[in-house]
């Protein structure tokens, strides 16, 4: 506390989950001034969403008191509640559906943890139900779950600055993680680091890469078989390590024989020539990364058989927990981890087995999880979390919500999800919302999707609550960052809702704590500082990382069946799935289609992050609108003059599930056939009743992309927003929206 | 005295706007209205033979700044320090200045009817901060310090890096320079 009554609050921004930390300047209970924090990893900068704190915590917009329903669904009328009242009536509720049908009758949607999900799945673990879900499965989870199966805990622990060459696959931190972007433009400017972005297109980081390769999106299981075909035949491999370390070495060789460049350049779009280049470069420049990324999980159909590939590389390649390759981190060994707070032994085999699309997307629900994290526990001591890795699959369950199979959820808690933005085919998960019996929302504003709720409940920012930092609860260290200041108005964290009702389920026992901070204070405490709570601990201390032991399969094997790395994978075999990576084509694409390709002629890319928006918020924050104040979507030049679109044109982008409109850009960053949309868009400023729900169905992409099972991805349920068929034409200017 | 300049690093920068929303927030200036907006160069060529960069654009301060003489009330003036500022007060929003800049740094604010541009942030600069668009950088792509004193990053980068200045041939020098993509 300084003289003139301001104090400082070590705190991270949770606009997105890069996490970057700031400090808050706090006088009189009011935050007065953010700014980036030079101690933290994150170095101090602030991107856009960073700098608009105060238009995002004061807007008058925010949903700040419990809201009820008072007309019709959707028709905007509401009425204000206690808290104490909401959480009577929901817990009622939840109670009378279990007695009547059973626990697994609720399911609860969550988002990229602005939440405390150990929390929300300790509540439901000591409820009974298994159908806890995020999205999940098109976010790193099919990629953790499958390295973990390989390797025995995915490798996604960086060791910069020995690192000689990255690969960003499907990744780019220039728009989307920004200390990352530094920290890979500081190692190349510095050490000379090689930078190859695998993209379909020329995106920030790509214009920046040593060698851009640009593929055909959902082509990715072609590029990482020719990489495997082109490092063992050209003699590129680390023969000590693929000896030693790895399970299923013959077997691979001759697996990926006829995966020449070649046989991918017609698949890829690249030439034979540049895929050759890039798994040159990586296999050359040692130790080398393959930096995790998320849009190879968004590829659906063939997105396990490419990540299963891409993990091979590594250990092709040596480059697995040796100093500058990819870590091991194994999980946190000194403190409370996210999956030792879940109370998972709480809930039944027999309830688990219930868990919606397990019986067929098995790596990131119970069968696979069990299995997978069942053999890393007895490595590692610990396993990673069932919230993320264990998880129902989003678009079954809307899928039974309008066929009744395997059964019929009647409610659904959501936190931090804009459920109509966020899953394939919206109008199918729209459709799906309406089957249910009760709807709660908790969130900062009230979306298309809170629209449609029973009961809203206001939802504190990052400001307001304490956030510990350790990636999903799967890497070895903590950040510790502290609430700024309390709540306003009342709004709460998702961990008072969670414990809120569990004290009215007979789970007060279980809930101890009574604060966020009591909570994390339990968890750090075996750390074993000298401290004397949670906010002492992030004054004092903050940061815990453990020190660097390289090598760690030398002492203990890898957390596998055979205890090596298994090119050869016997987890996935037993599962079902294929031991070795086979190519699937694109989830929709004209070898398997031709007619759905003569009607649809172009490639769809949706999904994907852009500045200075993160995934369906912040379009209400003005300074950001009027930086990108519509919805923008990416034509090559040749195709658009085909098309007579012109540059600021409204465009219908249409696939077999719907179509929106978008405005053109008319750019060389993407290929002739290929069609970049924009995510997440929502229009604050419109009507937020039905049936316009603040335009949800103008310019959301999800309107367009798939989760039916022949396009998802078997092994872990990866859906489809690449890969898909498209077909674009102009907005006929009575069609176009004011404005 | 010092001379203010800033270095602005093509290679680093990413075109996040960072800076433009920093600059906005800081210095509270309405929606719509930027001191410090990044342009886009590209991509230019033919899928995938591509160059893409960007080009953050504040008031360049210029050694001889157009923008100075043309004020007919005195309120554009520079300062010592080489920070070129307009006088509120003074200023009566004829426009002039915001047309003789050859850069389109300047803008017109139309709630207060005056002319407005980046400052260099002066009045953080003077409590030893840094302008809100360096601060907030991640990527590090713009230095700020004192061209005077010859240990200082920016001094420093000038003799190191390959640096250029927009426009040199209109003579007017500008304190901001850039590294080449």
């Amino acid at each position: 506390m300084s003289e003139n009554g301001e104090q400082i609050r070590k705190s991270v921004c949770y606009f997105c989950h890069q996490q970057c930390g700031m400090l808050v300047h706090v006088k009189d209970g009011k935050v007065i001034e953010v700014e980036g924090d030079p101690d933290h990893p994150s170095q101090g900068g602030k991107c856009p969403r960073a700098s608009i704190w105060m238009k995002h915590h004061n807007h008058p917009a925010r949903v700040n008191y419990p809201l009820k329903r008072a007309g019709e669904r959707g028709e905007g009328k509401w009425e204000q509640i206690s808290w104490e009242q909401a959480l009577d009536e929901i817990s009622a509720k939840l109670d009378q559906i279990r007695q009547e049908s059973g626990a697994e009758f609720v399911c609860s949607a969550g988002g990229t943890q602005r939440t405390h999900d150990w929390a929300r799945r300790r509540f439901m673990n000591l409820y009974g139900s298994p159908n806890v879900f995020h999205v999940s499965h098109v976010c790193w989870i099919p990629t953790f779950m499958i390295e973990t199966a390989i390797c025995g805990w995915s490798p996604f622990d960086l060791d910069l600055p020995s690192s000689r060459c990255v690969v960003l696959w499907g990744h780019n931190p220039a728009e989307a993680y920004m200390p990352e972007m530094r920290a890979w433009t500081d190692a190349k400017r510095n050490n000379g680091l090689k930078i190859i972005v695998i993209d379909p297109r020329m995106t920030e980081s790509a214009a920046k890469a040593d060698l851009w390769l640009p593929l055909r999106p959902g082509t990715d299981a072609a590029m990482a078989l020719a990489w495997l075909n082109v490092i063992i035949y050209e003699g590129l491999y680390d023969e000590e390590f693929v000896t030693n370390w790895c399970h299923g070495w013959e077997q691979l060789v001759e697996h990926v024989q006829p995966y020449t460049p070649e046989w991918a350049e017609p698949i890829t779009w690249v030439d034979a020539e540049k895929i050759r280049a890039g798994a040159r470069m990586y296999a050359t420049n040692k130790p080398g990364n393959i930096q995790w990324g998320v849009a190879v999980d968004e590829i659906g159909k063939p997105g396990g058989a490419a990540m299963h590939a891409r993990a091979l590389l590594r250990a092709v390649t040596g480059n697995l927990d040796a100093p500058g390759s990819d870590l091991i981190p194994g999980p946190n060994q000194s403190m409370l981890t996210d999956e030792e707070m879940e109370c998972n032994e709480c809930i039944t085999k027999e309830q688990l087995a219930k868990q919606i699309g397990s019986d067929r997307y098995k790596t990131c629900s119970w069968p696979g999880y069990s299995k997978i994290s069942g053999v890393a526990k007895q490595v590692w001591g610990k396993s990673p979390p069932t919230e993320w890795m264990c998880e129902a699959h989003g678009p079954s369950v809307f899928e039974a919500l309008l066929t009744g199979k395997p059964y019929k959820p009647r409610a659904m808690l959501v936190l931090a999800n804009n459920t109509l933005l966020a899953y394939p085919d919206s109008r199918k998960v729209y459709k799906a919302l309406k089957e249910l019996e009760l709807i709660t929302v908790m969130d900062y504003w009230l979306t298309p999707t809170a629209m449609l709720a029973d009961y809203v409940l206001p939802t504190a920012d990052w400001l307001e609550r304490p956030t510990l930092t350790n990636t999903y609860g799967c890497s070895d260290f903590a950040i510790c960052s502290e609430r700024a200041v309390k709540p306003a108005y009342e709004r709460r964290t998702d961990y008072e809702f969670w414990k809120g009702l569990g004290d009215r389920l007979g789970q007060s026992e279980y809930w101890p704590w009574e604060t966020l901070e009591e909570a994390k204070y339990y968890r750090i405490y075996p750390l074993g500082y000298d401290v004397s709570s949670y906010d002492d601990f992030v004054e004092q201390v903050r940061f815990s990382f453990p020190e660097r032991e390289y090598y760690k399969y030398g002492r203990l094997g890898f957390a596998t069946t055979s205890g090596k790395v298994e090119l050869y994978s016997q987890t996935l075999e037993e599962l079902g799935y294929d031991p070795m990576p086979r190519y699937i084509g694109p989830a929709e694409n004209e070898d398997d289609d031709p007619e759905l390709a003569r009607e649809f002629p172009l490639v769809l890319i949706a999904g994907s992050g852009t500045m200075p928006y993160y995934h369906s918020e912040h379009r209400q924050i003005k300074p950001l609108r009027y930086l990108h104040p519509k919805p923008r979507m990416q034509i090559n030049p040749t195709t658009a003059k085909e098309l007579g679109i012109n540059n600021g044109d409204w465009a219908w982008i249409e696939t077999k599930r719907g179509k929106i409109m978008q405005v053109a850009e008319l750019t060389e960053i993407v290929h002739p056939r290929m069609i970049f949309v924009e995510r997440g868009w929502w229009f604050p400023e419109r009507d937020g009743r039905e049936p316009e729900l603040y335009g949800v169905w103008q310019s959301n992409c999800n309107v367009l992309t798939s989760g039916e099972p022949e396009h998802c991805d078997n092994m872990s349920g990866s859906w489809a927003n690449r890969g898909l068929l498209c077909r674009v034409y102009k907005v006929a200017e009575e069609d176009c929206p004011h404005g | 005295m010092a001379r203010w300049a800033m270095v602005i690093d093509l290679r680093r920068c990413i075109g996040c706007q960072a800076c433009t929303i920093a600059c906005q927030m800081g210095n509270d200036l309405p929606p719509g209205m930027f001191w410090n907006l990044v342009t886009t160069v590209g991509p230019t060529g033919s899928y995938p033979a591509l160059r893409l960069y960007h080009i953050p654009r504040p008031c360049f301060h210029c050694a001889d700044p157009p923008c100075v003489p043309c004020c007919p009330t005195g309120a554009s003036t520079q300062r010592d320090d080489g920070i070129v500022i307009v006088d509120q007060d003074k200023c009566i929003g004829c426009g002039a200045c915001i047309m003789s800049c050859p850069y389109g740094a300047r803008t017109r604010n139309e709630k207060l009817g005056v002319a407005q541009k980046c400052t260099f942030c002066v009045d953080i600069i003077s409590q030893g901060k840094e302008p809100y668009c360096v601060s907030t950088c991640h990527q590090r792509a713009r230095i700020f310090g004192d061209l005077d004193d010859p240990a200082s990053e920016v001094s420093q980068l000038l003799v190191s890096e390959n640096t250029m200045q927009l426009k040199p041939e209109l003579g007017t020098d500008p304190h901001v320079y850039y590294i080449q993509p």
